[in-house]
């Protein structure tokens, strides 16, 4: 997640690194790390162990992801993704539930 | 593959991860004119939300969207090349084969050491089976063994990540030189991450290529520039300094 400003809404917060800000704490999947000091972006991004990175020239601040336990995955819930194709049509890796996905990354390099 | 198994119920997603222009990554699909979603990833989320870290790598969802197998190295049966890419490889592959036999005469230590890695030929099998078998089949992890098996990640490692994500912002702002330091620190903070490598090798690669079907394949400095060359590291040099069985770990 990227932001020019530290005051990021629970819910852009949410959208930009796949952690929904609750009641418990940031959730994803069936895991709930709580904020004893209630939500704000540079606590919530404390608590799950995301690095935050200034570019000073530009201000922007970068969020890397969670590194809680040590793992890329805290969850084998799959986060959703979504992504366009070659046209810009958005596609939602969520609308394939019911069937078995193989995702391959490639690059053309 | 997808047309093998789609009866089965299972379908393949096939994700490009280059932050330039759509354009790049096109000839590849209309080669291989998938009938399978085929998208684009130009930020790398997929290293991110998945733990990606070189390509080809493969993550297997059930269909509850439980993730059964974490990235890792694998290879779909069957390659759609474009045909000039399929040429340079064939000879790239004479190449690598001639230089295998000759190790494989003169340090047998090291032929088995290079050997090692990911079986590309088992890979297709073990999705065959997944897709007969669903949960029962022996390469269906539990959710515990998926979050333990995937990629590891260090405080550092989330830092290189946003170090790409700044990196990534600023070239495709035009920002080339603020891009450059941030590309070099995710490299050094997430050594292991070569998508992240290959992708800024790559883009400064193709500009002194003049771009062309295989500027992006240039991922080092041209010779007598090296000194123009803004990066840490290059593909030929480390990837040489790197034992066969690390580029693609076997997770089979």
């Amino acid at each position: 997640m990227i932001t020019d400003s530290l005051d990021v809404s629970p819910e852009a917060f949410a959208a930009g690194t796949g952690w929904d800000i609750k009641p418990e704490g940031a959730c994803k999947g069936e895991v709930c790390v709580p904020l004893p000091d209630g939500y704000s972006a540079a606590h919530a991004a404390d608590r799950l162990g995301m690095a935050m990175v200034t570019d000073e020239a530009s201000g922007l601040t970068a969020f890397g992801p969670e590194s809680l336990g040590g793992r890329a995955l805290t969850t084998a819930q799959a986060p959703e993704v979504i992504l366009p194709d070659l046209d810009g049509n958005e596609f939602h890796l969520s609308s394939l539930r019911g069937k078995k996905v193989v995702v391959v990354a490639w690059a053309p390099y | 593959m997808h047309e093998e198994l789609s009866p089965l119920g299972l379908t393949v997603v096939t994700v490009s991860l280059e932050l330039s222009d759509p354009e790049a990554s096109r000839p590849f699909i209309e080669a291989a004119s998938p009938t399978h979603p085929s998208l684009l990833d130009p930020r790398h989320q997929l290293d991110a939300l998945f733990g990606v870290v070189n390509i080809p790598n493969v993550v297997w969802i059930d269909e509850d969207g439980v993730i059964v197998r974490p990235a890792e190295p694998g290879w779909p049966p069957g390659d759609d090349y474009p045909d000039w890419l399929r040429s340079y490889l064939d000879d790239r592959d004479a190449t690598i084969a001639a230089k295998a036999a000759e190790v494989e005469a003169t340090d047998p230590e090291l032929a088995a050491r290079m050997r090692g890695g990911q079986d590309r030929n088992a890979y297709p099998d073990a999705i065959r089976d997944w897709a007969r078998n669903g949960a029962a089949s022996e390469f269906a992890m539990t959710p515990d063994q998926v979050v333990a098996a995937s990629t590891g990640r260090s405080p550092d490692e989330s830092a290189g990540a946003a170090h790409f994500e700044l990196a990534n912002h600023l070239w495709t702002a035009g920002d080339r030189d603020a891009a450059i330091p941030h590309f070099n620190q995710a490299h050094r903070l997430q050594p292991d991450n070569w998508t992240y490598k290959r992708q800024a090798w790559s883009l400064v690669g193709n500009e002194n290529a003049g771009g062309g079907e295989l500027g992006r394949f240039n991922q080092g400095p041209l010779p007598g520039a090296e000194d123009d060359w803004p990066f840490d590291g290059n593909f030929a040099a480390e990837s040489a300094a790197t034992p066969a069985g690390d580029y693609y770990p076997k997770t089979l």
